[in-house]
């Protein structure tokens, strides 16, 4: 008897307790920094190098590149599509700790239900235009020589 | 006049709220009591061992998180460490520790999300929403960590990805005290409840020798009074450095497991503190070549994973990815005596035995 | 309204007694709603969680939601189902739970019928209700829901037995079978109420009680989590609301009788305090006894049958005849006492 009188009086001390409830939807969860959420692409610091693509474990990136239009520049390849894949992309972020120049990096959006499967084939202006909640760290080799740099 | 009765076959099947993922066991009842149970395995069947054929070594890591989903941080390190072994690289002791840290919370996290859906299954409704609550902690530990709650992708060959953060290590400081609180509410809400020990007691018993027959592991074999913990036995890793004792005892039966569990759970934080207080500096990660290209040969590298004994056995040819790739899976092993225990208990002893033995299915499968 | 009873039969009279029937059950439609939604506010703030707060203000139109889900459902009966026996089932199920509410006087003015043998009725027909659980687990062809109809069916028999026992003590006390005549005797400071004299009566009838209703930690006919909702898994939409419907008015009509039967019904706990009118009290007592079987709920893993099947016939039902005869012994003795 003793136990079952004890199990009552936990939960009933549990009533006056605070609630741990999230009020999720009204107010915005935030996560932490290193959150692995959906990509973000920039064009402009793309080289082409196909490294993303190559250590991707489920092969959901595609990308193809033009020759750079401007000649003086040391970029020989600029970005003219980038696809993926989001069906089946597992988040596992190796495509940003290879990329040598930090092109695409990962956010912190983890609200990404559709109601068509097609809005999950990310094109490269979706991925441009998603930009909020941009992780900062990303490329850990580039952390440090960022960090000793500075210092 | 004799009454006559048939068998019913019975299905329980893949889709059941209580075979912990989609698994099914075919049981032929009479009246309540079961005469035979086969237990069907492969609903989960992903591939994994053949899809990391043609992966890299590291490509493979978020693969293994996702076969026992519960304690992906097990899983990450057992894969690592047959790198490690076949390489012979040296890991930094930050590292290491870090691997410690992250290995025993996980334990923790796992022990938790166990005993929350084994009451859940044996009726109390309530425990469930306090072990998630505790896990939750845990979770948000590891989000801050590696930028996942479940699946974690935290460890790489040569060490582990990122430093612990800022204030990481306070936290988990804190956590210990939080939790040895936190056990005493759970031992008085439920390990003394009269009905939950009729429920336990007794139910489930085999002795050390066919555990030991069956290749058991983890709390189903110490549950029987064999002192075997991996972490002891043949550390790994720096469990050498600390100090911990292995719960064991000798009745063989669901409460003997049952208690093993939230020791180990104790055991878990007192490695935590004893880990934190050591918390060397230093890099996280050792000087490991772009691509990685293990000699050839052959190594099997075994963890203590809160189901049991988990082990990776690589075969590389030289090449970037493995020749063939195996895990010895404790929950698939695990439920092999199933079969021969089900026989002569009844249905409700099912999901109690099904329970106490604590599988994850995305692992029984892999 | 127990003048209404006396009128002699007419079309007028006829009528009022169907209108006070039917408001009797839209009052009892809306209780079982709230008591639905207390529940599952309850339950949340016992798990440190808060229960439904979103439709609605403080999620006060959850349960109308619910049930206005059931009822827009697609009736899917399964193909090798015996349909007569499936649709009849919830049916039986039900209608005595209502029909015991007739017998269970309110307050000291409100009661639908004033029978001399109370207790007895309320028992032999919430009895019935057994047959509608089993015949929906069997009609249901599934082989699930037929063992927990035939789980239900042994545990509802076996523990009605203790219930009605353990009744008896109380019955003897108060020297009559009618509801009306044992809270009467109840009247005066809380210690008059039988809880305390017949306290072996009072436990083994609210155990029998919550093994009656179902309830955790007897709720092996429904066990969610090994046989997925026992006897009425094949029901979806307005029947599985039927079946719903039958435990919470039942757990009404429990609780309204425990409060008669052993606290005292509309009685204060004090003399001083009967200026309040006997229904808040009633109400009071109704709603402890509601909480403690959610309370119950909320905390208590579920008993295994054999265990179950043991604890009824083995430990019970000694218990209720030991009642009895003590019962007897000390009032022939207080009597012999007086004189």
């Amino acid at each position: 008897m003793k136990g079952l009188v004890k199990g009552l009086g936990v939960t009933l001390r549990n009533m006056t307790k605070k609630k741990v409830t999230y009020k999720y939807p009204d107010e915005p969860m935030k996560m932490p920094n290193r959150f692995r959420g959906v990509q973000h692409f920039e064009p402009e610091k793309c080289i082409v190098c196909n490294q993303c693509a190559r250590i991707c474990p489920t092969e959901c990136i595609t990308l193809t590149g033009k020759k750079n239009p401007d000649p003086e520049s040391k970029v020989k390849l600029v970005i003219d599509t980038f696809d993926l894949n989001f069906e089946i992309c597992i988040l596992c972020d190796l495509c940003t700790e290879v990329c040598p120049t930090e092109a695409i990096v990962m956010t912190n959006n983890f609200e990404l239900a559709a109601y068509s499967r097609d809005e999950l084939f990310k094109d490269k202006e979706w991925l441009t235009a998603n930009n909020t909640n941009v992780r900062e760290e990303n490329n850990v080799s580039l952390l440090k020589a960022k960090k000793g740099g500075a210092e | 006049m004799a009454l006559r009765t048939e068998e019913l076959l019975l299905n329980v099947g893949p889709q059941h709220p209580s075979t912990h993922g989609v698994f099914r066991i075919v049981v032929k009842i009479d009246g309540e009591i079961i005469k035979e149970a086969t237990p069907v395995m492969g609903y989960l069947h992903r591939g994994t061992e053949k899809l990391a054929e043609n992966l890299n070594y590291t490509q493979i890591i978020p693969y293994t998180d996702r076969m026992d989903y519960v304690s992906a941080m097990t899983n990450n390190y057992v894969l690592v460490s047959a790198v490690e072994k076949l390489m012979q690289l040296e890991v930094p002791e930050r590292a290491e520790f870090l691997r410690v840290i992250v290995m025993e919370l996980q334990r923790i996290a796992s022990h938790l999300l166990w005993w929350g859906t084994y009451l859940l299954d044996i009726g109390a409704m309530s425990p469930f929403l306090f072990a998630f609550r505790d896990r939750e902690i845990i979770i948000e530990l590891f989000n801050e960590l590696c930028g996942a709650r479940l699946t974690y992708f935290y460890m790489r060959v040569g060490g582990v990805k990122w430093d612990a953060p800022d204030g990481w290590i306070e936290k988990v400081r804190d956590f210990v005290p939080y939790m040895r609180e936190r056990l005493k509410l759970y031992d008085d809400l439920v390990s003394g409840n009269e009905i939950f020990l009729a429920r336990i007691k007794g139910v489930g018993r085999y002795d050390a020798q066919t555990a030991i027959d069956y290749g058991l592991s983890g709390a189903n074999l110490r549950c029987t009074g064999v002192k075997r913990d991996l972490r002891k036995d043949h550390p790994y890793s720096v469990y050498d450095r600390f100090e911990f004792d292995v719960p064991t005892r000798t009745e063989g039966d669901c409460y003997a497991r049952y208690l093993i569990r939230l020791e180990e759970i104790k055991e878990s934080l007192r490695i935590l503190e004893q880990a934190v207080e050591m918390f060397p500096e230093g890099p996280v990660m050792a000087k490991v070549p772009r691509v990685l290209r293990p000699p050839e040969g052959e190594v099997y590298s075994r963890v203590e994973s809160p189901r049991g004994e988990i082990g990776c056995y690589v075969v590389s040819r030289g090449k970037d990815s493995p020749y063939r790739l195996k895990f010895r899976r404790p929950s698939f092993v695990n439920l092999q005596i199933l079969p021969k225990l089900l026989v002569g208990e009844s249905i409700t002893n099912l999901i109690t035995i099904l329970g106490a033995t604590d599988i994850v299915v995305g692992e029984v499968d892999a | 309204m127990g003048e209404l009873l006396t009128l002699p039969l007419s079309w007028g009279s006829f009528l009022t007694f169907v209108l006070m029937a039917v408001v009797l059950l839209l009052i009892i439609l809306f209780m079982v709603t709230y008591a639905i939604y207390a529940e599952r506010k309850i339950l949340g703030y016992m798990q440190s969680r808060i229960g439904p707060n979103r439709t609605g203000k403080f999620g006060l139109l959850q349960t109308p939601a619910d049930v206005l889900k059931l009822l827009i459902k697609e009736d899917v009966i399964p193909e090798k189902a015996e349909r007569p026996l499936f649709k009849l089932a919830p049916i039986i199920a039900f209608v005595p739970s209502f029909v015991v509410l007739a017998t269970i006087p309110y307050s000291e003015n409100m009661y639908f019928a004033n029978l001399d043998i109370g207790v007895l009725y309320y028992v032999a027909l919430s009895g019935l209700s057994v047959i509608g659980i089993v015949l929906g687990g069997w009609a249901s062809n599934n082989k699930y829901s037929l063992i927990g109809g035939m789980r239900s069916a042994a545990q509802l028999v076996s523990y009605a037995i203790p219930l009605v026992i353990s009744a008896v003590g109380v019955v003897l006390m108060s020297g009559t079978m009618n509801l009306m005549g044992i809270v009467e005797r109840q009247s005066g400071w809380f210690w008059n109420w039988n809880f305390i004299p017949q306290i072996l009566a009072f436990v083994v009838f609210v155990i029998s009680a919550i093994a009656e209703l179902n309830r955790t930690p007897f709720d092996l006919p429904e066990a969610e989590s090994e046989l997925v909702a026992g006897y009425h898994v094949e029901y979806s939409g307005f029947r599985f609301a039927f079946f719903m419907l039958t435990e919470y008015v039942y757990m009404i009509a429990m609780s309204a009788l425990i409060t008669n039967l052993f606290f005292g019904g509309w009685h204060a706990p004090a003399p001083f305090l009967e200026f309040i009118p006997g229904f808040i009290w009633f109400l009071l007592k109704f709603c402890g006894v509601f909480f403690f079987i959610i309370w119950l709920r909320g905390t208590m893993p579920r008993i295994r049958i054999d265990q179950l099947m043991s604890l009824g016939w083995r430990v019970l039902l000694p218990m209720s005849l030991a009642n009895i005869f003590v019962t007897a012994i000390v009032m022939e003795i207080i009597k012999a006492i007086n004189g």
